[in-house]
């Protein structure tokens, strides 16, 4: 069977009923879809199937042969970030990180789909990924200012740099 | 200072939001093996055989433990400190909790460790068991440890005890008397990553051990124990930790993944379900807690007493320190002169209870909120006020004698008042944490701040 992962196109040997999951992780070594509790309930394995968020726990590699599969790894890159990427960077969505794989791809798939960030169709998006940390508002917020195009790749790494002049200032603005 | 104030950004940050952060689940080790347990299906039972002989045999079963196989098989996690172990790392001959761990399987797959999960065979007999810690202390009441109900290890005590003060002449003086009980229960943690560990046998006779813990040195001395080796054969590999909020202090996995990756000479990786976390992992405790305090009719607390059972499933672990911690604060940020507390560490057939967000603490400030505005209700006082009036002071000694330098009740509550649009009457917005005078220093709180004398905190 095949599947296009991340833009690779790639044969598989795991039998039909391997969970996506279990491919992308164990097979490929495609470690941001997380296993927090394989029965579907936490959302941290979602990942991009042709387009649409899926959990990919539950998802059988044989009803998914020949698709396309997207997961972090393929939103973008360190030195490129995609918008929601450099949104929940920048605003702080990630605590300790392990639900942030699944939240993303669900944000993308949300602005992908014409997403234009209130509150309550964000809440909707992202219902069903379960996160401990944070208690959801930076998310909700990170997510928000995504879609509304409040957030600018490219300066992410800049703005968090220590500035040429100010090696005493971490930050930029920073209080010295 | 460079970061108050600053918007520092996560040194984490890039790595979490591009899926490079390496988290145990995603370090790969070529010919690993998958590890499940078997776990105990009752609460509490004597275990009358063990046979795992159909497991062993098991195409694909790679090693096969029970506590047979453990160097030193009991345990606590709080042993350097005095407090005795009592915890098999897997059950001998009894079980006193659903979901105990009894043996564990190491294979080429989990599925196949499940399977030979089911060839073992163990012989129970069932106990009735112990769920309300308030019958603990009945004649007749399920046993959970032989040697009684509670942790008897408090100095000579078996309870944490605190005295200060003159607690029966409070109580005289008294014009009313305020009772409640107050019942936080069990909370699992939920950490989105689940319980994990990876165990490599090195060629030089090391184990590399990637561990999801809270705590590395806590879960290095506890592995070392276990396998009574020297640290200086455990490389421990951490500090990424997919949520942990006091639950990943305990060392849950990594010394069964280490015993099954030596039996079996090959990688070993445990990554717990769903399930096992709600059933087998610890919880916050549940407390059982009664207050009794002697107030005026002007809203100054002269005394309390208190009784205070905590819940710590069916080992002690943290227990012991949680319950001291939850003694300290149990004038809560407010000054009361008097105290009686007895505080025990009961067993009962749950899940053992562990370290949570501020554990001890949070249980007790619980009940001391309800407490005052329980409180303000009968005296028919303004909650605001009852606290304000009795709040920590600059100099008041709190029940386990520490004198108070820099006490913010006053500051927080008047924000707190504030921000929630409570308009405080001139007197209480004006108040401050400066030592008590005036009609703030009622008789008796007069010398509280060197009371000190025939006072017992131990």
């Amino acid at each position: 069977m095949n599947l296009t992962v991340n833009g690779v196109e790639t044969e598989l040997v795991s039998p039909p009923l391997a969970s996506l999951l279990h491919v992308l992780r164990e097979e490929l070594g495609v470690t941001s879809p997380k296993a927090g509790c394989q029965q579907g309930g936490c959302g941290a394995c979602t990942v991009l199937v042709d387009g649409q968020p899926r959990r990919a726990c539950l998802v059988p590699l044989g009803a998914v042969a020949g698709a396309e599969v997207v997961t972090v790894e393929g939103l973008g890159s360190l030195d490129g970030l995609s918008p929601v990427q450099a949104a929940f960077h920048e605003r702080y969505a990630a605590q300790c990180g392990f639900c942030t794989s699944g939240m993303m791809i669900a944000a993308h798939a949300y602005i992908e789909r014409g997403g234009t960030g209130e509150r309550a169709t964000i809440l909707e998006a992202l219902g069903g990924h379960v996160c401990r940390c944070t208690g959801y508002t930076k998310i909700v917020e990170a997510v928000g200012a995504a879609a509304r195009g409040e957030v600018a790749p490219a300066d992410v790494q800049a703005d968090f740099d220590p500035q040429p002049g100010e090696p005493e200032i971490l930050v930029k603005g920073a209080p010295a | 200072m460079k970061a108050v104030g600053a918007r520092l950004p996560r040194y984490d940050g890039l790595a979490h939001v591009t899926g490079r952060t390496t988290y145990v689940d995603d370090v790969r080790a070529p010919g690993l093996l998958w590890t499940k347990a078997l776990r105990s299906p009752h609460h509490s039972a004597r275990i009358v055989n063990i046979d795992t002989s159909r497991a062993e045999q098991h195409p694909g079963v790679r090693a096969v433990i029970t506590q047979a196989d453990v160097p030193q098989n009991v345990y606590g996690h709080l042993e350097a400190l005095g407090v005795p172990a009592d915890e098999p790392l897997l059950a001998d001959g009894e079980v006193r909790y659903r979901g105990q761990p009894i043996a564990a399987v190491a294979a080429e797959d989990e599925a196949t460790a499940r399977e030979a999960l089911e060839l073992i065979t163990v012989e129970y007999e069932e106990r009735e068991p112990l769920f309300d810690i308030r019958l603990a202390f009945d004649p007749g009441a399920p046993t959970v440890h032989e040697w009684g109900p509670v942790f008897p290890h408090f100095g000579p005590h078996r309870q944490r005890r605190v005295r200060k003060g003159d607690v029966e002449g409070a109580f005289d003086r008294a014009h009313v008397i305020v009772e409640g009980v107050y019942r936080p229960g069990a909370i699992e943690h939920v950490p989105i990553e689940p319980q994990t560990a990876l165990v490599v046998p090195e060629a030089d006779g090391r184990l590399t051990i990637y561990s999801c813990t809270q705590a590395m040195y806590f879960s290095m001395g506890v592995v070392a124990q276990h396998l009574q080796l020297p640290l200086n054969r455990l490389k421990f590999v951490g500090g990424t930790v997919g949520g942990g909020f006091g639950g990943k202090v305990d060392t849950a996995s990594e010394t069964i993944s280490a015993l099954l990756a030596l039996k079996a000479q090959r990688p070993v990786k445990w990554r717990w379900t769903r399930e096992e976390e709600f059933l087998a992992s610890s919880t916050r405790a549940p407390w059982h807690i009664e207050l009794a305090d002697a107030v005026t009719e002007d809203g100054w607390i002269l005394g309390r007493r208190t009784l205070t059972l905590h819940d710590a499933g069916a080992y002690t672990r943290f227990s012991s320190y949680g319950l001291t911690k939850h003694a300290f604060h149990h004038a809560g940020a407010y000054t009361i002169p008097n105290v009686h507390f007895d505080g025990f560490v009961v067993y009962s057939n749950r899940v053992p209870t562990t370290a949570m967000r501020g554990f001890g603490v949070t249980s007790v400030s619980y009940a001391v909120e309800l407490h005052m505005s329980r409180i303000a209700e009968v005296l028919g006082m303004d909650p605001w006020e009852l606290r304000l009036k009795n709040a920590n002071r600059i100099g008041d000694v709190t029940p386990n004698l520490v004198r108070l330098k820099d006490p913010s009740t006053v500051p927080v509550m008047q924000a707190a008042a504030e921000r929630v649009g409570v308009e405080l009457r001139p007197e209480y917005r004006s108040m401050s944490s400066e030592p008590r005078s005036g009609d703030l220093l009622p008789e008796h709180l007069v010398g509280n701040a060197g009371q000190t004398n025939g006072t017992e905190a131990r």
